[in-house]
């Protein structure tokens, strides 16, 4: 019956056992090695484009080459521009590292993203964020930096203070808390969506009374779609971070509002 | 320089996320809760969610934090430093590469332009050339032409000259031969009718014969 459902606690859903280092803070799970797997697998596609790299591109040369491609196409130079270049080695290992962590929910037996957890997201989020601070404090100075970002050209002296409080908090509170709460939220959300409807068909499949048993194909059916969604959602998710990135960055340097 | 401000950056937020301790150590209650749902399920129970003190799923773990950490600058360290610098090495070369390919076959066309225009130009004087020679060749042969043709009317000139002389020599002789057999029969005539005197009809005898005479050859 229906009543026989049993649905696990959330957490039982993204938190996941020690391995090896129990009880340090070194503890390492499931978590951990999808991010382990994470740098071996990108660092080995990258690692490899460049060794065996030729004139003509094949196989993994051209995978490694098109994502160089996008990040410097489509994200470097849409929101910093040229002098942006030099960011290449850094956004590229953000936007792959997320990009694999995320595909990692789709990957049959592993089934999880790193990203589903705060973590990274967090990490990222802050790093990203003192990375874009001391850009534009380098590029402005102190004081210049404070009053590029926070009082926008054009303002009427009266509105002057209330522009300026909503620019504080937005460039420097909610803009990292937002970048990694969109990348953490959007995959856990994925996360809870298949694992739903993955309890849902098992149920029903399982189920003692016969009649439920073909109605299995509907959650089933949505499973599948979700999980080509979820695909959908890795790579989404990858370039709003890594794009968001490139955006800070850009406003934090700039000379022009 | 960069790097070092990407590291530098990272090792602020590390240091920041280690200095705040311990957010959810929720794996051992979890253990409790798996334990807790299966006595439930044991005892068929449906209230699991008494169960359910389950850790706050937002709250990630520390050790996650600083591997999620760690694996990310390392990813970075291994891309900047042994990966990237090849790569990009490989997408100058082909930038390179073709661009060089660009520059040679712009060249290349100049080049066959203005070997163009130089065949061109070549043929157009050669055209002209051939012009001039065959306007020559028109004038050589007119003028050719017309010096034969003059030449010819001199000669058709002479010879109807000397034709006419000689018909008039001719002339002149046979009428100075005849003039002087005229006479002599003139005289050989009047010999013979002073001879004889003739009846009409021996005198018209007598002119037969003389003209008959005087027609033969041996006359």
């Amino acid at each position: 019956m229906i009543g026989s459902l049993v649905f696990p606690p959330i957490g039982h859903l993204v938190q996941w056992k020690g391995i090896l280092f129990k009880g340090t803070p070194f503890e390492v799970n499931k978590t951990v090695l999808i991010m382990w797997a994470s740098v071996a697998i990108v660092f080995g596609v990258f690692r490899t484009a460049s060794r065996r790299a030729s004139l003509v591109p094949t196989g993994v040369q051209n995978l490694a080459e098109a994502t160089v491609d996008f990040v410097q196409n489509g994200i470097i130079l849409q929101t910093i521009g040229e002098e942006g270049l030099h960011f290449t080695p850094f956004l590229l290992a953000l936007f792959s590292f997320i990009l694999v962590g995320n595909i990692f929910e789709i990957i049959p037996l592993v089934q999880f993203p790193a990203n589903a957890r705060m973590a990274f997201p967090m990490f990222g989020a802050l790093m990203v964020w003192a990375i874009y601070n001391y850009l534009g404090v380098k590029e402005h100075g102190f004081i210049g930096y404070l009053k590029h970002a926070t009082v926008p050209p054009g303002v009427p002296k009266a509105m002057l203070p209330l522009v300026v409080l909503i620019e504080v908090v937005s460039k420097f509170l909610l803009q990292p808390f937002s970048l990694a709460v969109r990348l953490f939220a959007n995959e856990l959300a994925g996360h809870l969506l298949l694992v739903t409807f993955a309890v849902l068909s098992t149920t029903l499949l399982t189920a003692h009374t016969a009649f439920l048993k073909p109605i299995t194909v509907l959650p089933a059916v949505m499973l599948i779609a979700l999980t080509g969604f979820e695909l959908l959602v890795a790579v989404l998710q990858a370039f709003i971070f890594t794009i968001l990135t490139g955006v800070y960055i850009a406003a934090a340097t700039s000379h022009e509002h | 320089m960069r790097t070092r401000v990407l590291l530098s950056g990272g090792a602020v937020v590390a240091v920041t996320l280690l200095g705040v301790p311990g957010v959810a150590h929720a794996a051992a209650k979890s253990d409790e809760i798996s334990k807790c749902l299966e006595e439930k399920q044991a005892a068929h129970q449906t209230d699991y969610s008494t169960c359910q003190k389950a850790p706050n799923p937002i709250l990630p773990a520390t050790s996650e934090i600083i591997w999620g950490a760690i694996s990310f600058v390392v990813l970075f360290f291994l891309l900047a430093k042994f990966a990237w610098p090849g790569l990009k090495k490989a997408l100058d070369a082909r930038a390179d590469k073709i661009r060089e390919s660009l520059d040679e076959a712009e060249r290349a066309r100049t080049e066959a332009e203005t070997v163009l225009e130089d065949y061109q130009r070549q043929v157009a004087d050669a055209k002209s050339e051939a012009a001039r020679i065959i306007e020559e060749a028109r004038q050589t042969a007119d003028n050719l032409r017309q010096d034969l043709r003059r030449q010819a009317e001199a000669e058709v000139a002479e010879l109807k000259q000397r034709a006419q002389e000689d018909i008039q020599a001719q002339v002149d002789r046979a009428m100075a031969d005849l003039r002087s057999q005229v006479g002599e029969l003139a005289i050989e005539l009047a010999e013979k009718v002073v001879e004889r005197n003739l009846d009409h009809a021996t005198q018209m005898a007598l002119i037969d014969s003389f003209i008959s005479q005087v027609g033969s050859p041996s006359a």
